[in-house]
């Protein structure tokens, strides 16, 4: 038998399935045929006004009316699955926004004209291409294969430089959070749309070669708990085998970030800002050791400074911001938020190199990013599984909760953007709300930075974030990741495999909270990580 | 990146165990209306019938598939023998009948069966090599640049303002024709920095060869679509307007010679020219030998006594029986909805993109469309009819075909009539809006004059099959409800909680 049956795996909210039975029943309504002439077809651009959110407030303390909001169903697990109540005229929308993030991009020129104009530089070729089913990416195994779903972030620490040039780097910092290598950029893309590069073949005089060839070597060490289990953990090691453009920068900071899941971002967005700040502690005030900082990074629409949410280092903004970063420096995919192909000026060959653009100089049009950009916001989020009381007692009693703080309650009209008019085309959403009232939120997280500790940091600046500093990152999900891709690998550079290393691993602000975990029993380790696992 | 190659899709395989496991849970409020047990639809010798059928099916489309790319393999021989203008034709049309059986198979995806695995478990399958799209055609052979100050290619001329268009650095290209067609200028086009042009390249399997368990390896280069790009080359016409005949609004009427007037315009000289036409002639026999080959593998899948087929047609308890009309279940459901609806319809929709369509070279989309959506119903019917040899809309060639027990039969044996029922209207309404496409196309309208913007209404087929493959999906879901309810399986204390005489209640 090749085929294992496990029911119990992934329950699905019963309450969800049968509001996506009435879904199902409903005869195509009239109103989605409108809504696809009108808003998928009319192509209007929008100027970009902003991504100022002006929300009413939630009808906060209704619990009648509070629903935790899941994905629909599916016959296979996955987490690029739309809110279980989204509505109907929205659904053509998340599926046309799901192949754009989905779809290989291909060299330019193409007949494929909407999909071509890859790289000349890129990671990957499409979104979920890392976000496997918009869950997180994979590591290899060792150095004998290439590092794929993780990208190397690169910049330049403490460069001696005065005057005039001191004032240049710190409003490039200040816009890019990291001064980025002088040849590479700000990440290394190993690959490239030249010939010799996708065929393996020796490349030729003028030719965009790709940056280098990433690979990473574990190096592995054991932790010794009180009780005498031991743990196995490994750490990355980044390997460069080819640098094609010359030799790093000798200050050049690496980062090895992997692909994080990117489901339920759009409840992750209908958080109010406020509720984040009012979880920030900089000061560490309440003296229980743990600060909790908000990123101010650059907003490339409002041109502005702005509080950080998403990304290892809440280094964006926004989905729109994230989402138009990641086309860019990625895929290679111009849009009118990152208008520049990713090539440094010392990058000759790759400027040259013949483009996808439109007439209005993009490769992925306003309107194009806008759909992928509702594709996150209304991708749902897992529901939780049999949740322990005992389990949830000892995650509080450790101080997990501190920084990963459970839930939020929203406003659900919050989640369709439909207020936002930078996240807006006419016609296309903000047609459809949620109509579901407030809805609970658990991505265990706080969204805000804190000090890891010297194991885990990266010694790369981002924006605000210090070296040591990363965002707390969401747990919903983290049970059902190694069903979706067959692998499980936690923290920014996925050097945890199991959710018990990834804890092991925390130090710094976290460090009392380990603690107190390895003193458990194992049994009631166990119940934690089960716990966290359910979430 | 092997799992966004395969047919635009890489909606990879999910691991089955999990789709049986989903599809279980699906059951805890899935109750239908009709009154008897949901074993019925789980009696083995009934679901063994289905399964052989399904995979009889699976044999005789990938056989004629076979079939057809050996016959594809023929003309374009007989077209490196005699570089003509007829020969070249033949192997267009050959390559438009080989489509034909192709298009009907790919319900098999998305279930781990032979197409997409090699041992029913891994993503190792040789789908990418055979119909991933879109093509890296810009790594094969030239391609014109448009020339963004060329009034003619404004983007706004046919397609709106968000029409994608294609800049350059400058590079010379043809002169547009009075049709409004660019007329390619091989002599004018100097770049010769792809597959065809670099001559110390040598063009081999191994060369077209995605290396299935290496990620990202590298764009589309071989299969159907990179047959198609090398025998009609680019369809640069950006015109829907009907013109003296060589446009694509003249394009596909009748199924004749006449229809090779769409799509792309590849000169027969791309054949005869020095050096390059001997290129072309050897990547093209390389490519359609190397999927023989990998459709002979994936057909020898599906043979009798295979280990895949046995596995797939070897039940002994209803957990298994649950599991492998899961399966199919996935492929039909997926196929449907995310796959052709989605990906496939949606977003050449939604991109208003011109050339965003499966078979853009030849402007064959519409019977991809009829072609997949044909395959759904062939599943849940038991019956593979065979394939259209002379491209007028009737399948003529009934060699290989299956009319066996099907899903209907199931839900017949079952008495499971309002399933029956719902499921066979709503392939039925599917049915009637590919219809349209195809009529359109032969009509002189093809797939990508459909989606032009100017000739959007409400009464478009394309938005009518893809709702219409939408509420085929639920279905495919409902059905999938149906079969799941099972005590040794469904360890779901929630389960009996559920009212499924009143869907709409909860289940808490």
């Amino acid at each position: 038998m090749l085929l294992v049956v496990t029911p119990k795996t992934q329950r699905l909210a019963v309450t969800d399935i049968v509001t996506d039975k009435l879904y199902f029943r409903t005869p195509a309504s009239r109103r989605l045929s409108a809504f696809l002439f009108t808003g998928i077809f009319a192509g209007v651009f929008v100027a970009i006004s902003g991504c100022e959110r002006s929300v009413p407030e939630a009808e906060q303390g209704d619990k009648a009316l509070v629903k935790q909001e899941t994905e629909r169903q599916a016959l296979a697990a996955r987490f690029d699955l739309p809110l279980a109540s989204l509505p109907d005229s929205e659904i053509a929308s998340f599926y046309a926004g799901r192949a754009l993030a989905h779809q290989p991009w291909v060299k330019a020129p193409s007949s494929t004209t909407a999909r071509d104009g890859l790289g000349p530089l890129f990671n990957a070729r499409s979104c979920l291409g890392c976000h496997d089913k918009g869950g997180r990416g994979k590591m290899p195994v060792d150095e004998t294969s290439p590092v794929f779903t993780a990208l190397l972030r690169l910049g330049i620490e403490g460069l001696s430089v005065e005057g005039n040039q001191q004032a240049i780097n710190h409003e490039v910092s200040q816009q890019l959070g990291a001064l980025p290598e002088p040849v590479y950029g700000l990440q290394l893309q190993p690959q490239s749309t030249a010939l010799s590069s996708q065929l393996g073949i020796p490349s030729k005089e003028g030719e965009a070669v790709a940056e280098g060839d990433l690979r990473i070597r574990w190096i592995f060490s054991d932790v010794v708990y009180p009780d005498g289990k031991i743990t196995q953990l490994r750490t990355p090691e980044v390997v460069l085998r080819s640098l094609n453009y010359g030799p790093l920068h000798p200050d050049t900071r690496m980062s090895l970030r992997q692909a994080p899941g990117m489901f339920g971002m759009g409840l992750i967005d209908a958080i109010p800002q406020a509720d984040i700040d009012a979880l920030a502690d900089p000061d560490d005030r309440n003296k229980d050791g743990i600060s909790g900082r908000v990123n101010q990074v650059w907003n490339p629409v409002l041109q502005e400074t702005v509080p950080g949410r998403y990304g290892w280092k809440a280094n964006r903004p926004d989905l729109m911001t994230i989402s138009a970063a990641a086309f860019a420096d990625d895929i290679g995919i111009t849009n009118p938020i990152f208008p520049g192909q990713p090539c440094t000026s010392a990058q000759a060959a790759c400027l040259q190199e013949k483009t996808g653009n439109n007439h209005e100089g993009f490769e992925l049009p306003q309107d194009l990013l806008e759909l992928t950009v509702n594709f996150l916001r209304y991708t749902g989020a897992p529901e939780q599984r049999e949740l322990s009381q005992k389990g949830k007692a000892l995650f509080n009693s450790a101080g997990c909760q501190s920084c990963h703080h459970p839930e939020y309650l929203v406003d659900s009209n919050r989640v369709t953007g439909n207020q936002a008019p930078g996240n807006r085309v006419p016609g296309k959403n903000g047609t459809g709300t949620l109509r579901v009232g407030v809805l609970k939120v658990s991505p265990y997280s706080d969204f805000l930075l804190h000090d890891m500790g010297t194991a885990l940091a990266d010694n790369r600046r981002d924006f605000i974030a210090s070296g040591s500093e990363w965002r707390t990152a969401p747990l919903w999900g983290i049970g059902l990741q190694k069903q979706i891709s067959g692998e499980l690998s936690l923290l920014h550079d996925g050097r945890a495999r199991s959710v018990e290393e990834a804890v092991l691993w925390h130090g710094g602000e976290a460090l009392m909270a380990r603690e107190r975990f390895i003193r458990m029993t194992a049994h009631e380790r166990q119940q934690l990580i089960q716990f966290v696992e359910a979430l | 990146m092997k799992s966004s190659l395969p047919t635009i899709a890489g909606m990879t395989l999910a691991k089955l165990s999990l789709a049986v496991g989903a599809g279980l849970i699906i059951t805890a409020c899935g109750g239908g209306s009709d009154s008897s047990s949901n074993d019925d639809l789980l009696t083995l010798d009934n679901v063994r019938q289905v399964l052989n059928t399904n995979a009889d099916i699976a044999l005789a489309a990938y056989t004629d598939s076979v079939i057809t790319a050996e016959a594809l393999l023929d003309a374009i021989e007989a077209l490196e023998a005699d570089p003509t203008q007829a020969t070249l034709d033949a192997a267009r049309k050959a390559w438009l009948v080989a489509r034909e059986p192709y298009g009907q198979t790919e319900v098999y995806r998305f279930r781990n069966s032979p197409i997409d695995s090699t041992d029913y478990s891994s993503e190792d399958g040789p789908e990418g090599d055979i119909n991933a799209w879109p093509l890296g055609e810009a790594l094969i052979d030239y391609v014109v640049v448009n020339d963004d100050d060329n009034d003619d290619m404004e983007p706004e001329g046919d397609f709106g303002t968000d029409q994608v268009g294609v800049t350059d650095n400058g590079l010379e290209v043809g002169d547009v024709t009075d049709a409004g067609a660019y007329e390619i200028t091989i002599d004018e086009y100097n770049n010769r920095e792809n597959i065809i042009g670099r001559t110390d390249i040598e063009i081999n399997a191994a060369l077209l060869a995605n290396n299935a368990t290496a990620d990202d390896e590298h764009d589309v280069i071989a299969g159907y679509h990179a047959i198609e790009f090398l025998l009609w080359g680019q369809d640069l016409n950006d015109n829907g307007e009907t013109t003296e005949g060589d446009d694509r609004d003249e394009a596909v009427k009748t199924y004749g010679v006449s229809a090779l007037a769409s799509g792309g315009q590849r000169p027969v000289s791309d054949f005869t020219e020095e050096t390059y036409g001997e290129r072309r002639l050897t990547y093209l026999k390389v490519a359609t030998q190397k999927l023989i080959d990998d459709l002979t593998a994936v057909r020898d899948g599906w043979a009798v006594g295979a280990s895949y087929r046995n596995a797939f047609t070897t039940i002994n308890s209803e957990a298994d029986a649950q599991e492998k009309l899961t399966e199919i279940l996935t492929g039909m459901g997926t196929l449907s909805e995310g796959e052709l609806g989605g990906e496939r319809m949606q977003i050449a929709l939604s991109a208003n993109s011109q050339e965003d369509e499966h078979s853009c070279f030849s402007d064959n989309t519409h019977r991809d469309v009829w072609l997949n959506a044909e395959g759904v119903s062939n599943s849940y019917y038991g019956v593979y009819a065979g394939y259209d040899s002379d491209l007028d809309g009737v399948d003529d060639v009934s060699t290989n075909a299956v009319d066996g027990y099907g899903l209907d039969d199931l839900l017949a044996d079952a008495g499971k009539n309002t399933l029956k029922a719902e499921f066979e209207a709503a392939l039925t309404l599917t049915e009637t809006n590919y219809k349209a496409i195809d009529t359109q196309a032969r009509a002189g309208s093809p797939f990508d004059v459909q989606i032009m913007t100017e000739n959007l209404s409400e009464d478009s087929p394309i938005a009518k099959t893809i709702l219409a493959l939408n509420a085929q999906s639920r279905i495919v879901v409902d059905f999938a409800a149906e079969i799941g309810v099972d005590g040794s399986v469904v360890v779901d204390p929630d389960a009996s909680g559920c009212d499924t005489e009143n869907p709409t209640a909860s289940c808490d």
